[in-house]
Parts: structure tokens; sequence; C-alpha cells
């Protein structure tokens, strides 16, 4: 690879989407199908200081594939990306996005808006779904610097973006952590209620749907959580969401498999 | 019909030379130098938003003096150059030296074969690590490659700069007395730079990925008080 040089007029500017697809360094739609293990169930959740991402850990195909997928990346230091559909393009997509958002940092020495990174990820999500069988639906999720609050944002199938103020759902275990969310939601939660909420409904999605894992206490394997508030990406030690599920498991157990009345 | 006069290469490349100097030397002139933690960038840059220094990858800085649109396309080719091979391969592959090589290639044939010559001077600075040295190259317009030991002065004024500035720097000291001795150089003893017509930036591991970091004119004062 030489060095990219472009003349004013074809120059791709501060995107690296834009220069990875004009160089060939990115395909920019392969055609035909194959079968490659889907990554699942992935909830977030809107409270009153920032957003909580649940994400389950399996990658299915015909059988599972991997127990410990992380289906939730750090897109940099205020945002985070969680993938479901197609497992391989969702992980170029994520690298994708954590380049691009660099990448225009360093070129223009200032960062994306929150919106103009949830905007600058349409496009790809459409030429990606549009072109090949092999469909990534991403969610966004970030703390907005500029207007001090976080921010969630869903796309559908055809890169279209819409922002959400409850809470969003990705994933084939989604109809059974959506309804958990409709019944639980609130917009005072605070962080300890919302990540209540999410791991409740990752639960739930776990129990319910054969391609979401849920809880793996054999091998000591939980659901990602994580926070994005005003302090940026944190994720929660395995320990602690281990014993958050431990809990909800528990009283599962009292009530014989079911919540038992109350949303617990 | 056109005449077409003999131009012998030497005079070619005199006036070529001549001509790239001058324009380097209409801009102010810049000082890199290793500390014992890190690699300092400093330049004296009156505007605030027309950067000289530049982030390019995680242990690769950027700095050019000369003319400024000059620069910085090489700066941002440099950027998409080290984002598209650390794409394509893995973070650790993109190297500064072959960046270097790169502009110096470019730099090269624009000074033999471009209308004229580019009016500019680059520096890659690399912070080592387990599997690269710390290392300062300098580009000169016609396409030079120089591997600076412990530290380069680039801009017109760059030789008497140079001999200031190694008059203090017989060891390698921290950031505070690299930082206070690099602004003397380029300010000369009769002359004082104001702390907000100084670009600096470093690369220093802070337990970040990234190493670089441009510092404010709080920080600037800071360490020069």
């Amino acid at each position: 690879m030489g060095l990219p040089l472009f003349s004013a007029h074809n120059d791709p500017g501060p995107s690296f989407f834009h220069y990875a697809e004009t160089s060939g360094l990115a395909n920019a739609s392969a055609h035909g199908s194959a079968e490659s293990p889907h990554a699942t169930t992935v909830i977030a959740v809107r409270y009153n200081a920032g957003v909580v991402m649940v994400a389950d850990r399996q990658a299915t195909g015909y059988y599972i594939a991997s127990r410990d997928v992380r289906k939730i990346e750090a897109a940099d230091r205020f945002t985070a990306i969680a993938i479901s559909g197609t497992a391989a393009r969702g992980i170029e997509f994520i690298k994708m996005a954590q380049l691009s958002f660099e990448h225009y940092e360093k070129m223009t020495d200032s960062s994306l808006s929150l919106e103009g990174k949830a905007n600058y990820l349409s496009p790809i999500i459409q030429r990606n779904n549009l072109s090949t069988p092999l469909i990534v639906l991403p969610l966004l999720a970030g703390w907005d610097p500029s207007h001090q609050v976080g921010r969630l944002f869903e796309y559908d199938g055809a890169g279209g973006c819409y922002e959400r103020f409850d809470f969003a759902t990705i994933g084939s275990g989604s109809p059974f952590a959506e309804s958990a969310l409709r019944l639980g939601f609130r917009s005072d939660l605070d962080q300890e209620a919302a990540l209540e909420l999410g791991a409740l409904a990752l639960y739930e999605a776990g129990d319910n749907d054969p391609a979401t894992g849920g809880p793996d206490f054999v091998r000591d394997l939980f659901p990602m959580m994580v926070t994005i508030t005003e302090a940026g990406f944190q994720e929660l030690a395995s320990a602690e969401v281990g014993a958050r599920f431990r809990s909800i498991n528990d009283r599962r157990t009292q009530s014989g498999g079911v919540a038992g009345g109350t949303l617990r | 019909m056109t005449n077409y006069f003999y131009v012998s290469p030497e005079q070619l490349i005199k006036d070529r030379a001549e001509f790239a100097q001058k324009g380097i030397a209409r801009g102010r002139s810049m000082v890199a130098a290793i500390y014992d933690v890190g690699v300092l960038l400093v330049a004296e840059n009156p505007s605030a938003s027309l950067n000289k220094i530049s982030e390019v990858y995680d242990r690769i800085a950027f700095a050019g003096v000369g003319k400024y649109n000059e620069f910085d396309r090489l700066r941002e080719a440099g950027i998409r150059w080290a984002d598209g091979t650390g794409f394509t391969y893995s973070r650790e592959d993109v190297d500064a030296r072959a960046l270097a090589n790169y502009y110096a290639q470019h730099l090269g044939d624009m000074f033999t074969e471009g209308q004229k010559p580019l009016e500019v001077e680059i520096l890659v600075a690399q912070l080592g690590s387990k599997f690269r040295p710390t290392k300062l190259y300098r580009v000169a317009y016609e396409g030079t490659i120089l591997d600076e030991a412990r530290f380069a002065v680039l801009g017109g004024d760059a030789e008497t700069i140079r001999e200031r500035f190694a008059a203090t720097e017989e060891v390698i000291h921290p950031l505070k007395e690299t930082l206070k001795n690099a602004v003397n150089a380029l300010a000369g003893p009769e002359r004082n730079i104001p702390t907000p017509d100084l670009e600096v930036g470093i690369l220093e591991d802070r337990g970040n990925r990234r190493t670089f970091l441009r510092l404010d004119d709080a920080q600037v004062s800071e360490l020069l008080s």
C-alpha cells in the first residue's frame, strides 16, 4: 500500500469507511450466502445518568459455536456498539466503527458528535444488508457530552436510524426481553434499577429463546453488562454480573421457574 | 515555434532547492526531542487551529513545517496509511520507518518530477515499544531521510536553533527541562515566545493504547514555569 494521496476533488475526507471502500481495503459488497454463527440478544436501557447494556455471549449456528462472544464493544471512550446478526460481519462492523471514529478524530482534531456517529453508521448498515444475506443489526449507545445525557440509537435492516428514549433490543430473543422491559421500564430508573431490569430481561430471553445463552453457572460464564455514563464506557466485573444472575436464578427456583407474580 | 533553452541539471536542482528552502524559511520552525519517558514535539505556531503537529497512530506523531496546505495533505495521507495498514494487518504492524520512507519517496518524486518541489519538511516520531525503538525521522523537501539520534530541528532557521538546543541537551532530560530548552532554542536570546504561540504535543505511555497528547496553554505554562 503506497501513500494514499488524493487530489481535492476526489479526497475521501475524514471518513475511514469511504477511504477503505474507494481503496479496496473493505469489500463494498459480497454476494452469495454462507452459513455462519449468529449473535443473539442485546438489551439497552436508558436511565437517569446514562445507558445500561446487557448481552448474552452465545454464538449459535446449527450448534453452539461459541459461549464467550463479546457482543458489546466500546467504539470509543463514550460510545458502545452492540451487534446482532451474522457474527463475522458484526465483528467487522465494530472494527470499522471503532476505526472510523478514531480516524475522524485524528484527521480533524475534533470528535464526531454522538448523533454524527449514529448517522455515520446508517449507510454502512444499508450497504451491507442490501447487498448480502449476511445481515447485521447494531445498537449504538453513548454519553452525549454536548447535551450531558445518555442516548440510544437503533437501526432497521435498511440502515434507518431511530433514536430511542426508553429501551431497545436486538436479536432473536428480543420478543421475550422486550416483554420484560415493557413491564418494568420507568422513565426515572436509576443505575441499579436499570441494571436489574436489563439482567431480568436477558434472563427471560435466555430462558425462552434457544439461540440466546443465559447465565452459564457450570462454566462461570455470564452475560456482558456495561454502563455508558459521564465516566465513559464501563464493563461490570464478571463476579458482580454472576451474583446478579445467581440471585434471579434463586428466586426463580423458589417460585418454580416463573417470576411468581412480580417482576423479579 | 517555441524555443527551449538548455538548463544544466546542476542548475535545475540548485534552482529547485533554493525555491523550496525559501518557501520553508518563510514559516516558523519546530523542535522534536526525546525526553526520559517520551517524545516532545514543539512548534512555534501563532494559529491555534491550523496545526503543525498531529497524532498519526497509537505511537506515531507527525510534524510539518513550511507550506501548510502541502504538509497537511501529507499528514492526512499518513493517517490514512496508518489506519489502513492497521486495519489490513494488525495495529503492531504500523511502523514509522515505513511511513517516513513513503514521505521521502513522495517528496523526492515531487522534487525531481513535479511542477515545483514541495516547500515542506516533515518529521515522523515514534515512541518505542517492546517491538520497536523510539525514533525521530526527518524528511527534507528533496526526499533526504535522516534518522535523528536524540532531537531534530525543522524549518528555516534550523541550524541556529539546532546549535542552541544541542548546547543544552548533552543528556536526556525530563519533559519539563526538555520543553524549556526547546522553547528557549526556538526563541533565541532576544525573543520571548508567548505560550499561545506554542503548539506542543507529546508521545508518552499513560496506560492507554493511544500515546499522543496535545498539551493546552495551561499545561504548557505550567511546564514552563
